[in-house]
């Protein structure tokens, strides 16, 4: 089988009429964690709400394959039943529901559409107790309405929490470290490390180089323009740090040396 | 004169006049006038604006002769309880003889010579002029069958789990008849009564014809006394249930009402309740969740008349197909009634574009240091929140069941037996609306 994960293709997609991706490829492999940077309005949602299958992200060309699938041919429920889970950059606040029972829906409804038995409320119990010490969530949380009235460092451990009970083969997280002091990252980085695995891949969206420090990735892609401009390896987030964005703007990839530029990007002629 | 309205004139006058006190007689006489002068009320008549009369058309005005109970076909008790009484098509069933300390239950009929007293100012207070007063006078006129409860001063209406449940059954079908029902609760100062009705259909299945009742109750709460009011609504589509109930409040008197409307064709329930004595508080709650073609009215109203009492109306609706749903709620704070605390509010969830929500918050407030506050809206279901719950692998539908059931815990969380409360939400996962349109 195709060790490729994820693989995206000239990916055009506009949102209410505005072009925001405009022919960008990736692809992720199994067991690989790859980082996206890029500068505010780049783009990075929309590429996660996209593969996520969020209303209103009309792709206009190109093409996501899952697992040699078309995605997007998908409800977004039946990719999160096959093994796709987005962090929200901003977790929704539901009221009334209650954040355990919703999880455990969660769950069974995957668990259902795999064809495996449901959990009861004890089965649950047991198999999150282990993970809510790891990301310290009180039981206090658990009780209360998801995500409502949950602190921005809450909000984003309750993301990485549903994701080590869920436990996709794909994971995106979208700006998880944002609003995060640096206990907190380190919190969030643990919980993630923890589930690298030779068959899962995740993809980490972010604005800073620093959550990269606890989460190493495999590759770094620079999203601008609504496509990746660059790519390389961990030590592209580093340069990204001292450098800034501002190159972008110019289109001169080639003060990045080492970098490899994305695949028609607008360095693509000056690469080194 | 309309022809509906004709008919039923007609049908009242051919009534035969059921034994009872001479002040009784002469008033169902002035109540057949009062119907026969003003009608039923129509589009014209702010308070129906949008009740759908056409539904009352084939319906028959009948004095209902009682059968004898227990009727083994309703549907089972909502809840526990030391009494139950059964009510079929507005026909009262048997009366349990063997009741708690302090609770007395009887028929209307016996209960006129036992609590006359009491009951004549009862019968007398209810204004039977104008259409908006139609089925007031209907009632009035008709309404041989009817319960009156009384807990005596400072007793509980049964023991610590005690409740009196009414069973109503309406069965749908040839008889296609308006029943009218009499029902009064007599709380003495310091007495506590649990009033639990269930409206789950008559047990059989629906036919074609229309059933209707008209029910009126009147509860009178001394100082100090307690009334906690639940009611459960799921009747068939061919139900039209004309539900009213006064409340006159004394001195700290507490009334609790949880209201619950799944069900029924036309649903019209109005709620009055008057606090007469300084402390005294109404805390009103309820939930309408409706589907295909129904409708439900709810008008509330609650009078401030002295001071420092407190009041709130808290009712959520969720309305899918074709529904129409309507909510007047209205709290006059008169003037002196000072230091009153009120509060009202109904939100809404539309799951379909052709479902119709009508709410109308009235405050009025002549009173000095009141505070108040108000709010209704009418909206969508949140889709971040339902695109948020299918990205962890929800369906679409299990998205929007889960976050309108969630709208809906706000008013059964407020019902305090969590047995009762289970119960109640286990009715309402059972009809919420699909979104879907019809
Ligand atoms: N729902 C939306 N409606 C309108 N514009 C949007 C919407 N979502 C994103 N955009 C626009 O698309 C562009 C890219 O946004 P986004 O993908 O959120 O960027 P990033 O995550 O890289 O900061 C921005 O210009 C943003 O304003
Ligand atoms: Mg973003």
């Amino acid at each position: 089988m195709d060790k490729a994960m994820l693989k995206v293709r000239n990916l055009h997609a506009s949102v209410e009429g505005k072009q925001i991706l405009n022919g960008l490829d990736l692809e992720v492999n199994a067991g690989e964690v790859h980082a996206i940077m890029g500068p505010n309005g780049s783009g990075k949602s929309t590429l996660a709400s996209v593969i996520a299958g969020r209303e209103g992200y009309e792709v206009t060309d190109g093409q996501v394959l899952y697992r040699g699938r078309d995605l997007l041919e998908l409800e977004p429920e039946e990719r999160a039943c096959e093994g796709i889970f987005l962090a929200f950059q901003y977790p929704v606040e539901i009221p009334g529901v209650n954040n355990t029972y919703f999880l455990r829906a969660a769950l069974n409804a995957q668990r259902k559409y795999r064809g495996e038995p449901e959990l009861d409320s004890m089965q649950f119990l047991k198999l999150i107790r282990g993970k809510l010490e790891i990301l310290h969530i009180s039981d206090d949380l658990m009780h209360r309405a998801v995500n409502e009235g949950f602190s921005g460092g809450e909000k984003k451990r309750n993301e990485i929490f549903q994701m080590a009970v869920l436990e996709p083969a794909l994971a995106i997280l979208d700006e998880t470290d944002s609003g995060l002091d640096i206990d907190a990252l380190k919190l969030v980085a643990e919980g993630v490390n923890r589930q690298r695995s030779p068959d899962r891949a995740m993809i980490v969206v972010t604005h800073y180089q620093r959550l990269l420090e606890y989460i190493v990735p495999d590759r770094v892609h620079v999203l601008s323009g609504g496509r990746i401009a660059a790519s390389g390896d961990a030590d592209l987030a580093l340069k990204l740090e001292e450098e800034g964005y501002s190159w972008l703007a110019e289109g001169g990839i080639q003060a990045l040396e080492g970098a490899e530029t994305g695949s028609g990007g607008a360095g693509a002629a000056a690469g080194a | 004169m309309t022809g509906l309205t004709e008919q039923w004139s007609d049908a009242l006058a051919a009534a035969p006049q059921e034994p009872a006190p001479a002040w009784l007689r002469e008033l169902r006489e002035n109540a057949v006038g009062q119907f026969r002068a003003a009608g039923l009320p129509h589009r014209k008549v702010e308070a129906w604006k949008y009740t759908p009369m056409t539904v009352f058309d084939g319906l028959r005005l009948t004095a209902a002769e009682p059968v004898p109970a227990p009727v083994a076909d309703l549907p089972p008790p909502l809840c526990e309880s030391s009494v139950v009484v059964d009510i079929r098509d507005g026909a009262l069933g048997e009366v349990p003889a063997d009741l708690p300390q302090g609770l007395t239950v009887l028929p209307l009929a016996t209960a006129l010579e036992r609590f006359e007293e009491r009951l004549k100012p009862l019968f007398e207070a209810v204004e039977l002029r104008g259409a908006t007063r139609a089925f007031a006078a209907l009632n009035t006129a008709l309404a041989t069958q009817g319960l009156v409860v009384h807990v005596a001063r400072d007793a509980a209406g049964g023991s610590a789990a005690g409740r009196l449940l009414l069973r109503w059954g309406l069965s749908a079908g040839a008889a296609a008849t308006m029943g009218q029902f009499r029902l009064f609760v007599l709380l003495d100062d310091g007495a506590r009564l649990e009033l639990v009705e269930q409206y789950l259909g008559s047990g059989e299945a629906p036919g074609d014809g229309a059933a209707g009742l008209n029910v009126l109750c009147q509860a009178e709460l001394g100082a100090g006394a307690r009334l906690s009011h639940t009611r459960v609504q799921a009747e068939t589509e061919q139900a039209v249930l004309l539900t009213s109930t006064m409340l006159e409040q004394a001195r700290d008197s507490r009334f609790v009402y949880r209201g619950f409307d799944l069900g029924a064709g036309l649903a019209r329930h109005e709620l009055t309740t008057r606090l007469t004595g300084p402390g005294a508080e109404a805390d009103i709650a309820g939930a309408w969740l409706l589907d295909g073609r129904r409708h439900v009215d709810n008008h509330v109203s609650v009078e401030h008349l002295a001071p420092g009492c407190a009041s709130e109306q808290f009712f959520r609706g969720v309305l899918g197909g074709r529904s129409r749903g309507v909510f007047n709620g209205r709290a006059l704070i008169q003037a002196g009634a000072d230091g009153s605390s009120v509060r009202q509010s109904n939100a809404n969830l539309l799951l379909s574009p052709l479902a119709e929500m009508d709410t109308k918050p009235e405050l009025e407030i002549y009173a000095d240091e009141v505070e108040a506050s108000h709010g209704a809206t009418v909206g969508q279901l949140d889709e971040a929140a339902v695109f948020y719950l299918r990205s962890r692998g929800l369906t679409d539908g299990a998205a929007r069941r889960m976050l309108t059931a969630a709208f809906c815990r706000a008013v059964t969380d407020r019902v305090a037996d969590p047995i009762l409360a289970e119960r109640i939400g286990g009715l309402l996962d059972a009809a919420m609306p699909s979104g879907e349109q019809l």
